[in-house]
């Protein structure tokens, strides 16, 4: 059982984490992540709605935070996909971005993934600082701000997905595993 | 003046071309995972971040709004933009309750500038979460289950 857990953490270890330099990466001053293929971009792009952007379903607002949105980049149109924000919380980047709807911003962040990870894919963003160009820099850890609001009867001790009601219903339902609670205390008595 | 209108037409046209992607119908069987782990490494390789070792932090995950996606058996990953008619991507009901479950769905396809979005329009059929990965790798991350429970199930083992 040991050795076990001994290769479990090494295989989580072996992270294939390089810093590299990119197109966008001058300026920039994005916190390390140790991320695959890490690469730091600072640039100027509009906020859209990226169902909006590729099929023309367009609802007022960008959707008023149901919608993922992306990042048409200025230098080079290209729509970057942002998936996180700056909290190490499990935590996405559209919260933080909605603001922003239409508008144009400068991004500071990290690109991750793409090749490195699945052949022809291109990297997907991470956002740490947000401001309207010539505005303040705000870091983007808006996410949590947002599901206090939305979650008052949640508040209390420890990490927000620790007391997320949602949450909280699929694991009572299907347990840790999502295979159900007697999967969960099969897997406990055998592995710890 | 007819050629002036033309020519605004046809600048109107490539505009509006250049907004919207071109779609194609497609069926795609596969996981919904949790994109961010997957692509950043963030808590290991590929292979440790899908099916039931993961599934407590890709539920936190799909609640916190970092985008789902459907792994294919093709190996690629589609951004889900709407599930079911759904268009809550970021963090709504539909995409947090059927992570890590395999799905045969059917939608339209855009890829632009190197990453593959899904319109789910149908999910034909929901396998639910035949790979088991915790049995390779444990939980990822190791304190997904809290020691509460763990030291609960123990002690009524004993």
């Amino acid at each position: 059982m040991m050795l076990r857990k001994i290769l479990v953490l090494a295989c989580c270890l072996a992270l294939p984490a390089q810093a590299e330099d990119g197109a966008f990466s001058e300026g920039s001053e994005a916190r390390n992540w140790n991320l695959t293929a890490q690469e730091n971009a600072r640039f100027t792009a509009r906020v859209v709605d990226i169902l909006c952007e590729l099929t023309g379903d367009c609802p007022e607002n960008c959707g008023d935070g149901r919608r993922q949105l992306g990042l048409v980049r200025e230098a080079d149109g290209a729509l970057v996909l942002p998936t996180k924000n700056g909290q190490p919380l499990f935590t996405g980047a559209a919260t933080d971005l909605q603001p922003y709807c239409g508008g144009t911003v400068e991004v500071d962040g990290l690109l991750t993934g793409g090749d490195a990870v699945t052949p022809g894919t291109a990297k997907v963003y991470q956002v740490q600082r947000i401001r309207e160009p010539g505005g303040e820099w705000s870091r983007a850890n808006r996410w949590t701000k947002e599901w206090a609001k939305a979650n008052p009867d949640a508040a209390g001790e420890g990490p927000w997905y620790r007391r997320d009601p949602r949450i909280a219903e699929e694991i009572a339902k299907d347990g840790y595993l999502g295979l159900g609670p007697e999967a969960d205390k099969a897997f406990i008595l055998d592995w710890y | 003046m007819i050629g002036r209108l033309s020519a605004a037409a046809a600048t109107m046209l490539c505009a509006a071309s250049a907004h919207a992607a071109e779609g194609e119908r497609i069926d795609v069987t596969g996981e919904l995972i949790d994109t961010w782990c997957y692509f950043s490494g963030v808590m290991g390789g590929p292979e440790a971040v899908v099916g039931t070792a993961h599934h407590t932090c890709a539920m936190w995950c799909a609640a916190g709004g970092i985008p789902v996606g459907l792994l294919g058996e093709d190996g690629e990953v589609y951004m889900v933009l709407k599930l079911d008619g759904d268009d809550a991507a970021n963090g709504g009901d539909s995409f947090l309750t059927l992570t890590n479950d395999t799905v045969e769905a059917s939608g339209m396809h855009y890829a632009r500038d190197g990453i593959n979005y899904l319109v789910v329009s149908e999910v034909r059929s929901n396998l639910g979460i035949p790979n088991e990965t915790h049995e390779d790798f444990g939980v990822i991350p190791g304190n997904a289950i809290p020691d509460a429970v763990v030291d609960d199930v123990l002690a009524e083992a004993e």
